[in-house]
Parts: C-alpha cells; sequence; structure tokens
C-alpha cells in the first residue's frame, strides 16, 4: 500500500475540467515531483488533496483511509441535542410571557420564601395548556431547523484543510501565505498547533502545563528555523523578510506539524542560481527526516535532480510518469513540456 | 523576551491614581465609570475583532444580554436573587454561551455576511427585550439591583469612587485574561486566522472552533460590561440602551485605538467615551452658562453638534492614524 | 373570499415597498462590488434625498397640488433628488473614501461610519430651516409631513377590498424603468463594463488602461442617484421623513443586498422584494413587534443554507 493514493482526482469549475481523471500513487521516503505547463491543473490537484476543494470526482487516500468525516454517533448527538434546544427555545419565545406570569409573577412576594415547587407545577400545567398551533407545532419545527442546520453544516465540512492537515499532509503555497504580522517564531508555533495540548483553561489560568508546553515548543520552534537557516531572525516579523527567505519559512511552518507528507507549490519560483541549490539541499534534508515530499515545480534542474518520480501533467490529464530517465525518454512528455520550457 | 507592557501599567497606575486628585463626585466619576464599562465591551470586541478579524456589529447585544441576565438573576423583584458576585458569573458564563451559540451556525460566513448577521442579532436582541416586557419589564427595565457587597459591607451608590475602583479593578482582570489569551495558543490561533484564514486552516488549526471560542471570550466580556453597567445603574434601563449605536461606539474604540491592540483598546474608550460623555458635555454646560444654548435655533446647542463631531473625529482618526492611536506592536521587536 | 382579497393585499404592499427597498439595496451592492465597501452613509443620503424634495417642494410654496401640476412637482423633485444624491455620494467617497483606497477594509468602514454620522447631523440641521415645509424649523427632530401629492385613491374603484393606488403606480412607474435601465448601463455600455471589469480585479483594470478612479466615481454617482429616487418615492409612499430614518432604511437595503448575495443586482432586487414581502405578510399574519425578528431570523436561515445570499455566487479563493 502507497503512502498517498490519488484515484481519478476529477476538478470541474462549472464548464471547466480543470483535473481531468488523474491517478498516481506516493510512496513513503519519496521525492515526487508534479510538472507541466502553466495551467495544467497542478496547484488545482493540490488544493483537491489538501481539501481546499472538494473534488468533483474520485478521492484521496491517506494511509489506505480518505481522511473525511463519516457520521457517527457524535453527529447523531450533536444533531439529538440542538434540536433539543431549538424546539426548546422555538416553545418559550412564544409562551415565556404566560409562563412567567403563571410560575414566578403570580407565586412569587417580596421577602417571602418562594415556592418553588407550586411554582414549577404552575409553569407545567400552563406549558401544558398551550394550543398544538402555538405549542407542540413551533416546537417540532424549531427542533427540525435545528437538526437540519447541523446536519447541513456538519455534510459542508466533511473535509476540511485542517482536518487532512492534522491527519499528516502539510503544505505551502504559491503565493506565499504566511502570518505577516506574526514573528517567525510564531509562525513555526502556528504550524506547530496540532502536535499542542493546551486548551482555553490552561491558557488562561497558566496552569503547569502551560509554562511546561512553552518550553518544548519554542524550544522546537527554535530548531526548526535554525534547519531552515533563519534562527537569527526568529523574533522579527515574518514581513520584513525578504522573498527568498519567506519561502524557507513557509517550509519551516508546514514542517511544524510533522507532518508524513510535505506538499511544495513551486518552491524555486523566484529564486536565483545559488538559492536554487540551497532549496535542492533543503528539499533532501526534509526527505532525510523522513518526510515525504511532492513538489510542483517549473525549474527543471531541480526537478530532474531531486525527484524519485514524476509524474506530467497536461491539460489537467496526467501524459506520463516515471523517473526522471523516463520522463526525459518518454517524446510526449518532452514535447508536452521540456521541449518548449525545459532550462535543461 | 518578555516584554514588560509600559503602555497597560502606565494606563492602571494613571487611572489608580485620578481619584485622589479629583472631588468624590462629580462629571468625572460619570464619564470615567462609562469608560470602564466600555473598556470591558472594547476588550471583548478587540478579541473578535481585532484578533480574529471578524467583523461583529452587534457587540451591544451582548451587554444586553449580560445586563438582563444579571438583573432577572439578582433583583428582588423575582425570586432568584444569587446576589452581586453570583450574579457577575453566571452572567460571564451566560454570555459566553450566547456567543458560542450564535456563532455555532454563523461563523462559517464570510466576512460581510458574518457582519450583517450581528447587526441582525442585534435587532432581534432590542426586539425580543422590548416585545417580552412580562420577564425584562419593557422599557421601564428592571430595578432595583444589588449592590456589591465585601463581607458584610456594601457599596453604596453614591460612593463615586468605590464603583470608579471597583471597575478598574474589573478592567485589570480582563486585561490579564486577554493579555494571557492572546500570548498563549489560543491567542495565536486566532492572530493566524485574522492574517490569512486559509493558511491557518491548511495549519491544522480548526477554523470554526477556535472562531467560536474567541466569539464566546468577547461576548462573555461584552456580558460582563453590561452587568457592571446595570449594576452602576441599579437598573437595566430601557433596551433601546443597547442599540446599534452602542455596538457601533464598541466598534470605533477598537479600530481608533488599534486593532488588535490591547494598550489601544483602553486608549480607545477613554477618547470615545471620553469625547461623548465629557467633553460634548462640558461644551453644553459652557454654551448654557454663556448663554448661547437657545432652544428654538438647532445649531446653538452643541448638543446638536454631537454626531458631526464624532464622525469628523472618526474620518480624521482613519485618515492621519490608520492603523490606530496605539497599533500593537510585535512581540520581542520592539526592545 | 376575503382572504383572498386580504392576501393581494399584502402582496401589493410587500412588492411595493420591496421596490423601494431594492433602489437603496442597489446603491449598497454597486458600491460593495467595486470597492468591496459597506457604504454605511447610503442610508443617511436617501435620508437627505427626501430632505431635499422637501426643500424644493416647499420652494414652490405648500399650494394645493393637484393633477398635472402634482405630477410636474413629482418629476421635479426626482431630478433634484437624483442629482442631489448622485452628487452628495459622488463627494462622500471624494473626501472620506478615496484617500483610504488603500488602506485596511475596516479603516474604509470606519470612514462610512464617521461620513453617516456627520449625514445625520445634518438631516437634523436641515430640519431646524425655517421654511413651512419644516413646521418652521421649531422642533428640528420632529418628523415632518410630506405633502401627499399623489392621492391615495383606489384604482380598482371604491368597492373593492383590495387597494391599489396611484402610489403604487408611481413605484412601479419609477423602479422598472431605473432598473431597467441600469441594467442596460451596466451590461452594454463602455462605462458598465469598466464597472464590471474594475469590480472583478482593480489592478488588472488600471493595467488596461481603465481609469479606475472614474469608474468608482461613477459608481458612487449612479448608486447616490437612485437612493435619491427612491427618497422621493419613499416620500410620496409614506408621507413622512425623519432625519433618523436613514438607518431603518439603509438596515432594510443593506439585508436585502446581503441576503440576494451582495455584489449582484438581480440579487438586491430580488432580496428587497423577499423582505418587503415579509415584512407586509409578518405585520399582517403576525404582530408588527415581531417583524424585524421575523426578517432576520429568515435571513440567518437562509445564510446558513447558501453562505452566499440567493443569487451569490461564491467565489473560489486563489490559491
Amino acid at each position: 500500500m502507497s503512502l498517498l493514493e490519488v484515484r481519478g482526482i476529477t476538478m470541474r469549475f462549472g464548464g471547466l475540467t480543470a483535473v481531468d481523471d488523474v491517478s498516481f500513487n506516493v510512496d513513503q521516503g519519496q521525492i515526487f515531483a508534479v510538472i507541466g505547463p502553466n495551467g495544467a491543473g497542478k496547484t488545482t490537484l493540490f488544493n483537491a488533496i489538501t481539501g481546499v476543494y472538494e473534488p468533483t470526482e474520485g478521492s484521496v487516500r491517506f494511509r489506505g483511509s480518505p481522511v473525511r468525516l463519516e457520521p457517527d454517533a457524535r453527529l447523531g448527538l450533536r444533531a439529538a441535542m440542538v434540536a433539543i434546544l431549538a424546539g426548546l427555545s422555538a416553545f418559550l419565545a412564544i409562551n415565556i410571557q404566560e409562563l412567567w406570569s403563571v410560575g414566578i409573577a403570580a407565586n412569587y412576594v417580596l421577602n417571602q420564601p418562594f415556592p418553588w415547587g407550586k411554582a414549577a407545577g404552575d409553569a407545567l400545567d400552563a406549558a401544558r395548556a398551550v394550543p398544538f398551533a402555538w405549542g407542540v407545532l413551533p416546537a417540532i419545527l424549531g427542533a427540525g431547523v435545528g437538526a437540519g442546520t447541523v446536519v447541513a453544516l456538519w455534510q459542508r465540512s466533511r473535509r476540511t484543510p485542517d482536518l487532512i492537515a492534522r491527519a499528516g499532509l502539510a503544505r505551502t503555497f504559491q503565493n506565499i501565505r504566511l502570518f505577516t504580522d506574526l514573528s517567525l517564531v510564531e509562525n513555526v508555533l502556528v504550524g506547530m498547533d496540532s502536535r499542542m495540548r493546551s486548551g482555553f483553561w490552561t491558557n488562561l489560568l497558566r496552569l503547569p502545563s502551560f509554562s511546561r508546553e512553552r518550553t518544548w515548543t519554542e524550544r522546537e520552534a527554535l530548531e526548526l528555523l535554525e534547519f531552515v537557516g533563519l534562527s537569527e531572525r526568529a523574533h522579527e516579523a515574518a514581513g520584513s523578510l525578504p522573498y527568498g527567505h519567506r519561502r524557507r519559512l513557509e517550509i519551516a511552518r508546514a514542517l511544524a506539524s510533522k507532518p508524513a507528507v510535505l506538499l511544495l507549490d513551486e518552491p524555486a519560483a523566484g529564486m536565483n542560481p545559488s538559492e536554487v541549490v540551497d532549496l535542492m539541499e533543503l528539499i533532501r534534508r526534509v526527505r532525510d527526516r523522513g518526510v515525504t515530499v511532492i513538489l510542483i515545480e517549473h525549474h527543471m534542474k531541480l526537478v530532474m535532480g531531486i525527484s524519485d518520480r514524476i509524474v506530467v501533467l497536461q491539460y489537467g490529464k496526467l501524459i506520463g510518469q516515471g523517473t526522471p530517465a523516463e520522463i526525459r525518454a518518454d517524446r510526449r512528455c518532452v514535447e508536452a513540456y521540456l521541449g518548449t520550457e525545459g532550462e535543461g | 523576551m518578555r516584554r514588560v507592557p509600559v503602555p497597560i501599567l502606565a494606563y492602571f497606575a494613571v487611572m489608580a491614581a485620578l481619584p485622589l486628585f479629583m472631588g468624590a463626585s462629580g462629571l468625572f466619576y460619570d464619564a470615567f465609570q462609562a469608560i470602564f464599562v466600555f473598556s470591558l465591551v472594547g476588550l471583548g470586541l478587540n478579541v473578535v475583532t481585532g484578533f480574529t478579524g471578524l467583523l461583529n456589529l452587534g457587540m451591544a447585544a451582548f451587554m444586553a444580554i449580560g445586563a438582563y441576565t444579571f438583573a432577572i438573576l439578582t433583583s428582588d423583584i423575582y425570586p432568584f436573587q444569587i446576589g452581586f458576585w453570583w450574579g457577575i458569573l453566571a452572567t460571564v458564563a451566560i454570555g459566553a454561551v450566547a456567543g458560542f451559540l450564535l456563532g455555532a451556525p454563523t461563523l462559517g460566513l464570510s466576512g460581510d455576511y458574518l457582519a450583517i448577521v450581528t447587526m441582525g442579532f442585534g435587532e432581534i436582541t432590542l426586539d425580543v427585550l422590548k416585545n417580552l416586557d412580562a420577564v425584562t419589564k419593557g422599557t421601564q427595565g428592571i430595578n432595583p439591583l444589588p449592590r456589591p457587597t465585601f463581607g458584610s459591607w456594601s457599596l453604596d451608590l453614591q460612593e463615586e469612587r468605590g464603583w470608579y475602583w471597583l471597575l478598574l479593578g474589573f478592567v485589570l482582570l480582563a486585561v490579564l485574561a486577554v493579555r494571557r489569551l492572546e500570548r498563549s495558543r489560543s491567542g495565536r490561533a486566532w492572530l493566524s486566522i485574522r492574517e490569512d484564514a486559509l493558511a491557518s486552516q491548511c495549519m491544522g488549526i480548526p477554523p470554526k472552533l477556535t472562531k467560536m471560542i474567541a466569539f464566546a471570550t468577547g461576548s462573555a466580556l461584552a456580558a460582563l460590561g453590561g452587568a457592571l453597567f446595570a449594576a452602576l445603574l441599579s437598573s437595566t434601563g430601557e433596551p433601546a440602551s443597547y442599540d446599534f449605536q452602542v455596538s457601533i461606539l464598541a466598534l470605533c474604540i477598537v479600530i481608533v485605538g488599534g486593532m488588535g491592540s490591547v494598550a489601544g483598546t483602553l486608549v480607545g474608550a477613554v477618547v470615545m467615551v471620553g469625547m461623548n460623555s465629557l467633553v460634548l458635555v462640558k461644551l453644553a454646560d459652557w454654551a448654557g452658562a454663556a448663554g448661547v444654548g437657545n432652544a428654538s435655533n438647532v445649531l446653538a446647542s452643541p448638543n446638536n453638534w454631537k454626531y458631526l463631531i464624532f464622525g469628523l473625529a472618526l474620518i480624521l482618526v482613519v485618515r492621519l492614524k490608520p492603523d490606530g492611536l496605539l497599533p500593537p506592536r510585535l512581540e520581542g521587536s520592539a526592545s | 373570499m376575503e382572504w383572498v382579497d386580504f392576501f393581494l393585499q399584502q402582496l401589493i404592499t410587500g412588492l411595493s415597498n420591496g421596490m423601494i427597498i431594492a433602489l437603496i439595496a442597489i446603491g449598497y451592492t454597486m458600491v460593495y462590488g467595486i470597492i468591496e465597501l459597506i457604504n454605511f452613509a447610503h442610508g443617511d443620503l436617501f435620508m437627505l434625498g427626501a430632505f431635499l424634495a422637501l426643500t424644493v417642494l416647499g420652494a414652490f410654496g405648500l399650494g394645493d397640488w393637484s393633477g398635472a401640476s402634482a405630477w410636474a412637482a413629482v418629476v421635479i423633485m426626482l431630478i433634484a433628488s437624483a442629482g442631489f444624491c448622485g452628487a452628495l455620494n459622488w463627494g462622500v467617497d471624494r473626501l472620506a473614501y478615496k484617500p483610504l483606497r488603500n488602506a485596511s477594509k475596516l479603516s474604509l468602514l470606519v470612514s462610512a461610519i464617521g461620513a453617516s454620522f456627520i449625514l445625520v447631523n445634518l438631516g437634523l440641521f436641515w430640519g431646524g430651516l425655517p421654511m413651512d415645509v419644516f413646521a418652521g424649523g421649531v422642533a428640528a427632530a420632529a418628523p415632518k409631513d410630506f405633502p401627499a401629492l399623489v392621492p391615495n385613491t383606489n384604482l380598482l374603484g371604491d368597492d373593492s377590498l383590495v387597494q391599489f393606488t396611484p402610489k403604487d403606480v408611481l413605484v412601479w412607474a419609477v423602479t422598472v424603468p431605473l432598473m431597467i435601465g441600469l441594467t442596460w448601463i451596466v451590461t452594454r455600455t463602455r462605462l458598465g463594463k469598466a464597472m464590471r471589469a474594475t469590480a472583478q480585479n482593480p489592478v488588472a483594470a488600471r493595467l488596461m488602461g481603465i481609469d479606475t478612479d472614474r469608474v468608482i466615481g461613477a459608481t458612487f454617482l449612479i448608486g447616490g442617484a437612485l437612493g435619491g429616487f427612491a427618497s422621493v418615492i419613499y416620500s410620496l409612499y409614506n408621507n413622512t421623513i425623519s432625519f433618523q430614518m436613514g438607518y431603518r432604511a439603509g438596515m432594510d437595503a443593506f439585508t436585502a443586498a446581503v441576503l440576494g448575495g451582495i455584489g449582484s443586482m438581480p440579487g438586491a432586487v430580488t432580496g428587497a422584494l423577499v423582505i418587503g414581502l415579509v415584512r407586509s405578510m409578518s405585520d399582517a399574519y403576525l404582530e408588527t413587534r415581531w417583524t424585524n425578528t421575523i426578517v432576520f431570523g429568515i435571513l440567518v436561515l437562509i445564510l446558513i443554507f447558501r453562505p452566499s445570499g440567493l443569487l451569490g455566487s461564491r467565489a473560489k479563493e486563489k490559491v
């Protein structure tokens, strides 16, 4: 079984088919490249894999499982609770005035002990006396709308990027998306979020586990910045970094979640030749940490130099796959891409 | 690396000392008690809008929920009468739950759609308060409300200094809470959503849950502000005291002060509420004393210039200080 | 069948009110579409349009308006208010929004809130004008009566239980041609093309030689003018105006724009008709005091199931 299996992914936007029935497997420990001319659907494919888009057809399996929420008892429980709450709210919204008057106002005398039992009984009697159309009916309608809302919202969030990131697929973006007002360390710490355990109350009350977690996460964030060579600027704002460094920070942030797979979207874009050499080195070191790397890249020297396997996309279709040597020997692939745009 | 929050410390030092130089009563106290109440609301909105980037135009609704929850649970016209301190606790809890419940179905909406939903929530809350008059006493409001007690001693309504320091104490607590959250995993998650919602989600931050926690935190603080506002007046006042203008005032406090800046929010509250309840009132007094406050001419009464001055001030602030008076500074970068 | 008549009546009222809201909502949605700003001042602009109309009327004197002279006055007011509101909206953009084109969306929003406050205050002062139409301007803040230039006679005959009056005719005779004209401008003219291009991608539009500042200015002008038209027919329909009416009207219109899918003009009209209908039905069959709650409750429900509004297209973020 491969680590990541892409099976018949198709992405349509209106009439446009951006990705057309693409399948491939990525094995553990590989550096895997997706190449193709501009507009071939590479980034769209990444978005479909990482849950940014829901594929029109096809599926992605990671470690043999489709990373996707299935209907379970918790959903049922949540729907039931919301239904009860919404039904009760609908009933009370209409009848609270009456129940309050009968139960509380009528029984309460200033400075006298309040007869709680009698009040509850009176209110219950009043509630039972409410005619069907103003009592049971709105309650049922409210419950239905409540449960429907829960299911509708759940349906829309079955395969979201955060779920996939937490499962172990991290990514970078073609047009770098850092948290520019946060410092470098904080950027990495956000990436580490899925490994943190401290909750709201721990943070608010500064329980002992808070400082324990802060210590190890900050240490590890600094180590990651060291790994990509940015530790000197750890406390500067990410927005102040020069372009070349931003890619590295994005990689550090993505690695912070200890992913099994790292997806890099054109990591060498806009880099000069010496930066590209450094980047190749960095990607190899990432692989050596045990992270499987999938990358989209136009830079042929980089792709041919480090990839274990390559797939070629054209007009959304997969037109070839194999080792760098095999791709070089495949006339269709060369014509589609290398022949026109390759730079050696 | 731990930066000492100098502006915040200075603020509390100055504020705590101020009453020592003022008389025991007067306009000063009305203004600053209002400033502190709105500081709480502003701090709450700063979590929602400043940190998390969610535009909330219905903060007044959460103030109202706080005020009425507190009033129903503590006033002696109803049997619950759980007392001041339990009332405050219950209010904060119910404020948080209300924020959570509003957020649950709506926080998937993007920016301006969420804004209109929060605005609508504000309208609905007002209508409900007006219409359920058997419970909320309609325009009369619920009163009287209990005074805070410390052991056997209780704070009298006329004790302006005591209320001043009590409210300042609540602001201090809120600032501590908000800063602790800001500089932790929770706060980082909020900020990451504001900076880039998609990137944040792709880093494994669950957007809805994170936003809901921000919403609940903000609502709890606004509800606290509402409860104290009511306690201060010993009445909830009429529902219209929590109308859209109040939500806008809260928003202006946060933006004028500097989005995402705790110190900025405190300063924003002083500027915006101070202008409303100190400067304009003073102007009216002077005009009255000088004899220009002529009822038959609309231009003569300074009170009629209120909105104009307010509006001009807003436009000038965003023009001249687009990041607010005290924008947030990056942790560690300021040394 | 009495209930049929009753229902038809609510339908007419709802649709007429909806069409007035629609004109205001288009102003919101056009501005939002092009600079992503909730133009808070738009409702108050509408309010000032009504004050201008009343002033124009007052300048002619508070005579006995009837027949042809009444209709002439209506036309004059329509033109005056539309021109005034268009120019004012353009001016507000120049002074309060244009300097902030590169600032954050929230700064822009605060500027709009500021502009809204200023316009409200101007409305208050305006009500203090010492003119007969403003009751001498003594009680500046009080609501003003707007003369009933358009009669309230029933066109379906006095026996009919359904009221269909010249007021309704006026609403439809003004709004429908305006909407057709606007659709023509947006889909067929150079300006319309430039507007759509700027809305989609201002940077690219500028690179293609479109003067985006002029296009944005034109958008404010047109949106404001529509608000001006709306203010006159609103005043003639309801016969009372107040300097605070901009808030309610703006809220309804903005809700309509969002309900329909903000940025979409057919969406704004659809949303406005839905809101007009929900309002009149709720007023008639439930209770007036719960109408706002019902309107917003329906808005929230629709947005939960259609997060981009009824006719809005969900823009896929470019990643």
